[in-house]
Order: C-alpha cells, then sequence, then structure tokens
C-alpha cells in the first residue's frame, strides 16, 4: 500500500518539477501566451481577409456563370472585361488550391514579402489569400443555392446586379453558409500550426521552443495540443447554437 | 395611340421555337388575359417583355416609343435595358418576396434603390399600396409569416411600387390553395377599377371571362385564337381552342 502512494507521489512530483520547468522557469508561460496571441491574430485576420477574397471571388465567378450566357449574345465590352476577370479569379483558385499552404507561406515570406521584417503579418497574408480561395467557393455554392427567382424578381424591379447581389441574393447566401463559413475558420486555426516553418513564433512554434530549451517533450506538444482542442471545442460549440438559431429563423 | 404594341416576337431556345410571330396590342387600362395549355410559351412571352429573356426578332412600343427591336439586341446597354424594363411590373407564379425582408421592406427596396423621392415618401406610398392589397396589419411580417395568397397581394403591392406602365402577371394562383385564389384575384379586379394596364396569365376562366377586356389563347408558341371574351369563349372558332376550353370546364 505504502509502495504504491510513494509511487504516485513520486510521479506527481515530477510532472510538477516538469511543469515548473516548462513553464515556471524563465516565464516560459509567456511564450506559450505570446504564441496563442499570434495565432489567434492571424486566424482572425487572415478569416477576415479570406472572406472579403472570397465574396468578390465568388460574385464574380457566380455573375460570370449567371450572366455569360445573355452577356455573350449582347456582346460587348462588358462581356470581355468580365470574361477576363472571371479567368483570372479561376488562376487564383487554381493555383491556390493547387499548392500546399506552407509552401505559399514559405514563397510569400522569402521571395515576395522578402523585405518584410513582420512575420505575423506575411502569414495574414499568406493564409488570408489561401482562405479566400476556399471561401470563394463555399460563397459559390452558397450564391448558386439562392433560388433563380431571387434573381429575376430584382432584375424585374431594374436593380442592377451589383444591387441584385447586394441586397437579395448575399444575405440569403451568407446566411446558408454561415455555418460552413465558421467550420472553414476552424479549419484555418489549425492550418496557421505551420506558420513556424517561417520562424514566426505561434502557438506550435512557442511549444516547439520550449521542447528544445528544457528537453521536455510531453509537457509543451500536450499543452499546445489541448490549448488547441478547447479553442476547437468552443469554436465548434458556438456553430451548433449558430445554426440551430438559423434554422429556427426559417420555420 | 397604344399602350402597348408587340409585333412579331419570335424567341427560340436552341433549336425549340416557342413563340413565333406573336403580334398584339393593349389599350390603356385594358385588361388581357392569356390563356393556353402548358407549355405554349405563355411565360416566355411575359419574360419578353420584362427582358428576362431577349427575343430574336419583332418589336415591343410602348406608348407609341419602341423600346425593343430583336434585330438591335446587340447594341443594347445594360442600363438601357434597366430603364426601359421598368414600364413592365412582374408578378411570379410563387411570389418571389424576398424572405430576409418584412413586408414593409419588401415594397419599399426597389422604389428606394431606384431613388424615387425621399424616405418618408417612398414609406408613405408603400404602406397606402400595402393597406390597397388589404395587408395594413402585415406590414412587420415576415414573409414566412404569411399564407400564400397574403404573399401574392404582397408581391402585387411590390410590383406597383414603381408604378409601372403595364403590370404582368404570370399564373399568380397556380401556386396557392384553390381557397386562397379569391382573394389575390379580387386584388386584380381591384386594379382593373383603378385604371391599371394589365397582362394575366392564368388557368382561371371565370375570371379571364369577367375581368378581361380582352383575351388571347396561345398554343405551341402561336396566338391561335384572340377577341373579346364573349366572342374567344362564347363562339370560339379554332378546334384547338374548343378542345381546351372543353378541358378546361372538365377539370371544374
Ligand atoms: N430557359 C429555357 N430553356 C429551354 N427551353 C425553355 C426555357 N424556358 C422555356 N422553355 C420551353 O419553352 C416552351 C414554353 O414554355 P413556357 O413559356 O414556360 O410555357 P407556358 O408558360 O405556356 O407553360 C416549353 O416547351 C419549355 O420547355
Ligand atoms: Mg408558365
Amino acid at each position: 500500500m505504502d509502495g504504491i502512494q510513494a509511487w504516485f507521489v513520486q510521479q506527481f512530483t515530477e510532472l510538477k518539477d516538469k511543469f515548473i520547468l516548462c513553464f515556471i522557469d524563465g516565464d516560459r508561460w509567456q511564450w506559450i501566451f505570446d504564441g496563442l496571441l499570434n495565432t489567434l491574430k492571424i486566424t482572425l485576420f487572415a478569416g477576415l481577409i479570406g472572406v472579403l477574397i472570397g465574396i468578390i471571388v465568388a460574385s464574380v465567378r457566380s455573375s460570370y456563370d449567371k450572366n455569360s450566357e445573355s452577356l455573350a449574345l449582347r456582346g460587348g465590352f462588358g462581356y470581355h472585361l468580365l470574361r477576363f476577370i472571371n479567368g483570372i479569379c479561376q488562376l487564383y483558385l487554381t493555383v491556390i488550391r493547387g499548392t500546399p499552404v506552407v509552401v505559399q507561406l514559405m514563397i510569400m515570406y522569402f521571395i515576395i514579402l522578402k523585405s518584410s521584417t513582420n512575420g505575423v503579418f506575411v502569414a495574414v497574408i499568406t493564409f488570408g489569400i489561401n482562405s479566400g480561395a476556399y471561401v470563394a467557393e463555399i460563397f459559390r455554392s452558397g450564391i448558386m443555392a439562392v433560388d433563380a427567382g431571387q434573381f429575376e424578381a430584382g432584375r424585374s424591379l431594374g436593380f442592377n446586379y451589383v444591387q441584385t447581389m447586394r441586397y437579395i441574393i448575399i444575405p440569403q447566401a451568407f446566411k446558408t453558409v454561415l455555418p460552413t463559413l465558421c467550420n472553414e475558420f476552424i479549419a484555418l486555426l489549425k492550418e496557421t500550426s505551420v506558420a513556424g516553418y517561417v520562424g514566426i513564433s505561434d502557438l506550435t512554434k512557442a511549444g516547439d521552443l520550449i521542447r528544445g530549451r528544457t528537453f521536455e517533450a510531453f509537457m509543451p506538444l500536450i499543452a499546445v495540443a489541448i490549448i488547441y482542442l478547447v479553442l476547437v471545442v468552443i469554436l465548434t460549440r458556438l456553430v451548433g447554437v449558430l445554426e440551430r438559431r438559423l434554422r429556427r429563423s426559417e420555420r | 395611340m397604344s399602350v402597348l404594341e408587340v409585333k412579331n416576337i419570335q424567341k427560340s431556345f436552341g433549336k425549340t421555337e416557342v413563340l413565333k410571330n406573336i403580334s398584339f396590342s393593349l389599350e390603356k387600362g385594358e385588361v388581357l388575359s392569356i390563356i393556353g395549355s402548358s407549355g405554349s410559351g405563355k411565360t416566355t412571352l411575359l419574360r419578353c417583355l420584362n427582358f428576362l429573356e431577349f427575343a430574336e426578332g419583332g418589336t415591343i412600343s410602348v406608348n407609341g416609343e419602341k423600346i425593343y427591336d430583336g434585330s438591335e439586341k446587340r447594341s443594347m446597354k445594360e442600363n438601357e435595358i434597366r430603364m426601359k424594363r421598368l414600364h413592365f411590373g412582374l408578378v411570379f407564379q410563387d411570389f418571389n418576396l424576398f424572405p430576409q425582408y418584412n413586408v414593409l421592406k419588401n415594397v419599399m427596396l426597389a422604389p428606394t434603390l431606384l431613388k424615387l423621392g425621399t424616405e418618408e415618401e417612398i414609406e408613405a406610398g408603400a404602406r397606402a399600396l400595402i393597406a390597397r392589397v388589404g395587408l395594413s396589419d402585415k406590414t412587420e411580417s415576415y414573409p414566412c409569416e404569411l399564407s400564400g395568397g397574403q404573399k401574392q397581394r404582397v408581391a402585387i403591392a411590390r410590383a406597383l411600387a414603381l408604378n409601372p406602365d403595364i403590370l404582368c402577371f404570370d399564373e399568380p394562383t397556380s401556386a396557392l390553395d384553390p381557397e386562397l385564389t379569391g382573394e389575390v384575384l379580387k386584388v386584380i379586379k381591384s386594379l382593373k377599377n383603378g385604371d391599371s394596364t394589365m397582362i394575366v396569365v392564368t388557368h382561371e376562366m371565370g375570371f379571364a371571362k369577367e375581368v378581361s377586356d380582352k383575351v388571347i389563347f396561345m398554343a405551341d408558341g402561336i396566338i391561335e385564337e384572340e377577341g373579346t371574351p364573349e366572342d374567344v369563349f362564347g363562339n370560339p372558332k379554332s378546334a384547338k381552342m374548343r378542345a381546351f376550353l372543353s378541358k378546361s370546364f372538365e377539370n371544374i
């Protein structure tokens, strides 16, 4: 009996020492905290940029899908312009979705924005552009899901295309894609964990730094995992609440 | 001078000729009913008038001004189309109200975006229209809280808010339960007394007979028969029309 108790006490003391070594000594909890802040910063701003890019690209693409027939019939400058912009959007989607985000991050950090010393900024831009491609396709599916009669009602009332999108289609599309959009945001949060590849001290990198400094892997990595898990669980819950709300208001 | 003069409208989808040389005219304050079996091109005709489709041939004139010429459709600018479209209002079979806005906002949105007055004027106008279709107690309701008949009455108010020269209805009661068609037809009837010029595509033969000044019977993309309701219903000349009528009244 005493033996078991002593064993537990010993285990506990060991864990406690490791905890102190990893997080208390040298105020290393501060690394985790700063890393977490960077992760949240990158996720939030990249998410906002992603939504902005997504709305624009999705509007162009679905406008091309919906109008190209009637525009082609009448021809003219507007048609060629739209075709050109649509082509650029296509290229953007293909390139971004066809290459790993880590590679994009490294290209951004070491080539395109090489002069920038602000790693978090580079990450926000990279993940924003990356996320925009996925958000665009989410929005596009939402726009396509809006009843064709809504476009026609708008047009028959003399709205132009932008007004129809802004006042009629996008509010409805937004509502249908909101849960999917939030899931994309959650995925983004986890994806930012590769930011350490270019030396940005995000949450994952902070855990890894502590591991390198203390030669103790278990504590910092499990702590990092738990923090991600808690964030994701909270966000998922929120999405669930949101989804139920939306469904209720539909009737 | 006719309010509306349609000449030789042609429209095909791919190889299918849906409208073949449709011509008719309409005087101010008249009600035209278009009847005909499903697939005869009635909806396509209304959509061509509202520029939701573009006819390949023929002309459309409103108040003596030619607003559309199928042979020149390539040169029409988007803005031009938008302005000319406003000669017509369209009430859809399945309402197409904007679900995210309440009744008042549904009616106010178009005049607001087209800047047809101050906010107060537009709201007063919208409330008057909503009262006219008998829904003053539903101003703040959302479309999902309304019955089909009420939705369609809102859709009528919404179309009237732009004060179109010609108001078009595409089977306004087809999506409704039978007991709800009456309230919508009553509103349309009341508009006739208010001097609106209207084109009503309908399967309600009794209604067409009672309200119309003119009836057009369409079959396979042509006007098979046209005239006053007395002529068309009382003394149909074409065999197709007779067959259609006997089938319609059989169902009642
Ligand atoms: N967008 C379209 N593409 C191809 N065919 C169409 C389209 N719209 C209508 N049609 C065809 O045109 C014909 C007439 O349709 P429609 O005008 O809706 O008739 P109605 O309203 O009299 O029932 C039908 O055969 C229909 O299949
Ligand atoms: Mg039809």
